[in-house]
């Protein structure tokens, strides 16, 4: 019998109808939509065992203690480290984008050297011969310039700067600038650390507090403690300031004030105190009350900056009233600030006895170097780079023959930025060790990828703003993932090269002498079950237990103590503060840029955290357009609506912006994000809107002769 | 004419017997050949035996435990198997042959060993062990620990996963016999 078309029909009809009970159809089906989660774009997440180890975070300037969350030893997330007195648990946006940071496009993936226009890759030994050639070759004319505010790597790039002939070695500025050349004019001795656990009166001039400045995580975390939610408060929080930005928010009192006034409200409050009979014996405190007494009264103060007498008051009187009061001056961006404000700031805390008590102001010393030849870090500090690169670009300083660029980003991360980036376009030979393409890195001719810090052993060594000295160990997590190498080991290698001795053949050996001399330090421990405020409240530091200081500090553990400079000349400075703060009727000035921080969008170092781009709200970054703030009184007064596309012009320069309208912002003011138009990094941070610090203009303050940029005028059309 | 009859007469019993031939293969193409089409079948890279280990005494908690905040740590590392087999032992049965095996292959590269896990679930899956805790591992896992030499591994070619991953119904049933929610947002975060 043949198979008819009958039979064919049959057959093909009997096996759809005994498919149907089978599980081909049903299988099928459920697969293909299984497989459908497959593809290969779609991230997995990765399976193995779970454990979590212990860091600190080194892209974050408040240098929290973390614990990186791995699977099958491969890191996944950052998060805090509740055993670290700098994080207690909590975590930055750019600490928690630390892992994320590994795999990020703006990553350099190997060494480079300029060619032509691009860059071409070099092996690490070619660098090595290259530099040290070129470096050589500029004996005697060689700068540097560390973005590092916290690292023992900064002690091998002084000494070996100094060791070829140094034409200086400068810190990129920040908050620490400004307090330690303050501290300097004062005559005092250490890093100025603040007591917040302690305090229970806090008057901010201008600081970020919960934002950027000095260890952000930190002070998040100690107001908190203060403030348990449902129950009454246990400190009073005063911010003085031109927004009401984050910090501002959750204060209890938010006063207006340009940033430029910050040291006429501290001496407008200092005249309150000496009229309730505040007095002390810290030299200059005549000159001091007569300053005070000869020029800012309350009518001054109002006159200056428009604060009412009684609001004025009202500040003296909290901070006189408390137990542990504590006076924090600041820029509200981190930068800029000069030091005459900060002296200002000081001096209330002089006045009020503040100084090395608890909930005060510790000055704290500074951790002992084990580099030959290196640099103390208030040395470092009494740099001013602004100034250094703008005599370069002016012609009035020579230009170094080299230039040494670790951990920073000058052509962006300075005032009058277009200025610097001319200033290095004269120095002919730059090297960078950022780990990204950034806009200095494209302006160097060679770049050598410093590994992340998940990569690398690196230190963390009392960051400004905390209350202790504290020391915290980074140490690697997994292995390089590109071709980088760990800056510190790069520069040793290059000091052999050059037959430079600086005792060391590693960086890990430096890392591990520093530990070795804290183990030995006095009054040191381990900040485990004792946290070092509640010993500067008096419960007794316990002992260092005999040990591996190394393996407690790898194990993610803080080496703390509580130690302070007795101050024997410390005064008022008031000198400097009589030639820099007047009181006099501010200058009629349409308006004023008042820019912002933040940590979501990175430092200058690192360009924005792609995953923290996300964060960014659409009243800030619209596609590629960055908004600046006002009050729709300034709005007015100036014709602008909200949405409205406008160019901001100061310092020779031009940014763009749209008009978002902000009544946190005080009358005069323009609220301007930092953190934006970068002409490098990727996709993820180039062309995303406009860098507003190009538009600060750089002016020597009076009295110190220290760069400052706190508040410039800026034209808007 | 003549021929169109006969063909209509033999033509509807044999279209008949053709639909049952056609049934009949269809069944035996879906039940025993599409399986083996569908899964390819392969085996553990070590011959590990949960028999031995767990006649030593040794509880499946000691190997795959619950870690502080309640993940489940999945396999142990090749570290911590290493703890006790961290050196060759030289031994010429079969299982020593297996365990030399693994420190020269793995303990010795410091790689860990690619185990074929029978039960993964997507990663849209929430899977909560912390959360099972009270029942007995082997109410969802295969019973290793009476197995000398591990199952082989099915893997559905067209979806990856393995043949014994436990499918939704198998969890919706499990849940609504204990009066569990069965809520999406139970396991798909």
């Amino acid at each position: 019998m043949g198979l008819d078309r009958r039979a064919f029909l049959g057959l093909v009809a009997g096996g759809a109808v005994g498919t149907m009970f089978t599980p081909i159809p049903w299988k099928f089906i459920d697969d293909a939509s299984i497989w459908t989660q497959n593809w290969s774009w779609i991230p997995r997440v990765p399976k193995g065992q779970i454990d979590y180890v212990g860091t600190s975070s080194k892209l974050c300037p408040a240098c929290e203690g973390l614990k990186i969350m791995r699977v099958a030893g491969n890191p996944v997330s950052a998060g805090g480290n509740p055993d670290h007195p700098l994080s207690r648990g909590g975590v930055s946006a750019l600490a928690r984008s630390e892992v994320y940071m590994l795999y990020s496009p703006a990553r350099i993936k190997s060494p480079m050297k300029r060619s032509g226009k691009t860059f071409a890759p070099i092996t690490w030994e070619q660098a090595l011969i290259e530099m040290a050639e070129k470096l050589g070759a500029a004996k005697g004319s060689v700068a540097a310039i560390s973005g590092d505010g916290t690292g023992t790597v900064n002690e091998v790039l002084s000494a070996l700067v100094g060791k070829l002939g140094s034409a200086g070695c400068f810190m990129m500025p920040t908050e620490a600038t400004s307090a330690a050349k303050g501290i300097k004019l004062m005559g005092g001795q250490g890093q100025a650390g603040y007591d917040f656990e302690n305090a229970d009166a806090v008057l901010v001039l201008g600081a970020d507090l919960f934002e950027t400045w000095g260890t952000s995580t930190r002070n998040r975390k100690a107001f908190g403690a203060t403030r348990p939610a449902g129950a009454k408060p246990a400190s009073t929080y005063i911010y003085v300031g031109p927004t009401r930005n984050n910090t501002a928010s959750v204060c209890d009192q938010w006063i207006p004030a340009g940033a430029a006034d910050f040291g006429i409200v501290a001496l407008g409050i200092a005249w309150h105190l000496l009229k309730a009979g505040a007095t002390s014996n810290a030299p200059g405190f005549d000159t001091f009350k007569a300053v005070v007494n000869g020029g800012f009264g309350p009518e001054d103060v109002k006159r200056a900056t428009g604060i009412a007498p009684d609001v004025l008051a009202g500040i003296a009187k909290t901070l006189a009233s408390a137990k542990a009061p504590l006076v924090v001056t600041g820029s509200p961006f981190g930068q800029g600030l000069g030091a005459a404000p900060f002296i200002a700031g000081m001096s209330l805390n002089m006045l009020l006895g503040r100084i090395n008590k608890p909930g005060g102001v510790y000055m704290l010393p500074e951790l002992a170097a084990v580099v030959p030849g290196a640099m103390s870090r208030a040395a470092l500090l009494d740099g001013d780079l602004p100034a250094f690169l703008k005599g370069v670009e002016a012609g009035k300083t020579p230009a170094p023959k080299a230039l040494l660029v670790y951990d920073a980003n000058p052509a962006y991360g300075l005032p009058e930025s277009a200025t610097m980036a001319k200033a290095l376009e004269k120095i002919p030979f730059k090297v960078s060790f950022s780990s990204f393409m950034d806009e200095t890195a494209a302006l160097c001719d060679l770049v050598l990828p410093n590994s992340l810090p998940l990569e690398r052993y690196d230190d963390v060594a009392t960051p400004y703003g905390s209350g202790f000295c504290i020391y915290s160990l980074v140490r690697p997590i997994q292995k390089p993932i590109h071709d980088t190498k760990t800056t510190g080991d790069v520069l040793l290698a290059l000091a052999r090269k050059l037959s430079i001795e600086l005792k060391f053949d590693n960086f890990q050996q430096v890392l591990k002498e520093k530990v070795a001399g804290l183990a030995k330090a006095s009054g040191g421990f381990v900040a485990k079950d004792v946290m070092p405020w509640q010993v500067a409240a008096g419960k007794p530091a316990p002992a260092l237990v005999g040990g591996d200081l190394w393996k407690a500090l790898e194990t993610g553990f803080a080496w703390t103590m509580v130690g302070q400079v007795a101050q024997t000349g410390m005064g008022f400075a008031s000198e400097v503060v009589a030639k820099a703060v007047k009181a006099g009727k501010a200058p009629a000035v349409a308006a004023t840029l008042a820019p912002y921080s933040q940590l979501r969008t990175g430092t200058p170092a690192t360009g924005i955290p792609c995953q923290d781009l996300t964060t960014v709200p659409d009243t800030e970054l619209v596609g590629d357009t960055t908004f600046v703030r006002l009050n729709s009184e300034t709005a007015k007064a100036l014709g602008l609506k909200k949405g409205q596309t406008v160019k901001l012009s100061a310092a020779g320069v031009d940014c763009q912006a749209k008009v978002h309208i902000f009544e946190s912002v005080m009358t005069g003011m323009v609220s301007a994000p930092l953190g934006f138009g970068h002409t490098a990094f990727d996709y993820f941070s180039q062309g995303k809107g406009a860098n507003y610090l190009s538009l600060m203009t750089v002016a020597e303050e009076p009295g110190s002769g220290m760069s400052m940029w706190i508040a410039s005028e800026v034209k808007i059309a | 004419m003549e021929e169109k009859r006969s063909n209509s007469a033999g033509g509807v019993g044999g279209m008949v017997l053709c639909a049952l031939i056609g049934f009949v293969g269809a069944l035996v193409v879906g039940w025993v050949i599409f399986p083996k089409l569908l899964y390819s079948e392969k085996t553990q890279p070590i011959r590990f035996s949960h028999t031995v280990h767990a006649q030593l005494g040794i509880d499946c908690e000691q190997c795959h435990h619950l870690g502080p905040d309640g993940r489940f740590a999945g396999l142990p590392t090749t570290e911590s198997c290493a703890e006790c087999h961290g050196e060759e032992t030289g031994e010429t049965t079969a299982n020593g042959k297996e365990i030399d095996k693994f420190v020269k292959d793995y303990v010795k590269t410091g790689v860990q060993v690619p185990w074929l896990v029978y039960q993964y679930q997507p990663d849209n899956v929430f899977f909560s062990h912390a959360a099972h805790r009270g029942f007995e591992c082997t109410k969802c896992h295969l019973d290793v620990a009476k197995m000398d030499t591990p199952p082989a591994y099915y893997e559905n070619r067209l979806s990856g996963y393995s043949k014994n991953t436990m499918k939704m119904w198998e969890c919706e049933r499990c849940h609504a016999s204990m009066g569990t929610s069965n809520a999406c947002y139970v396991c798909h975060k």
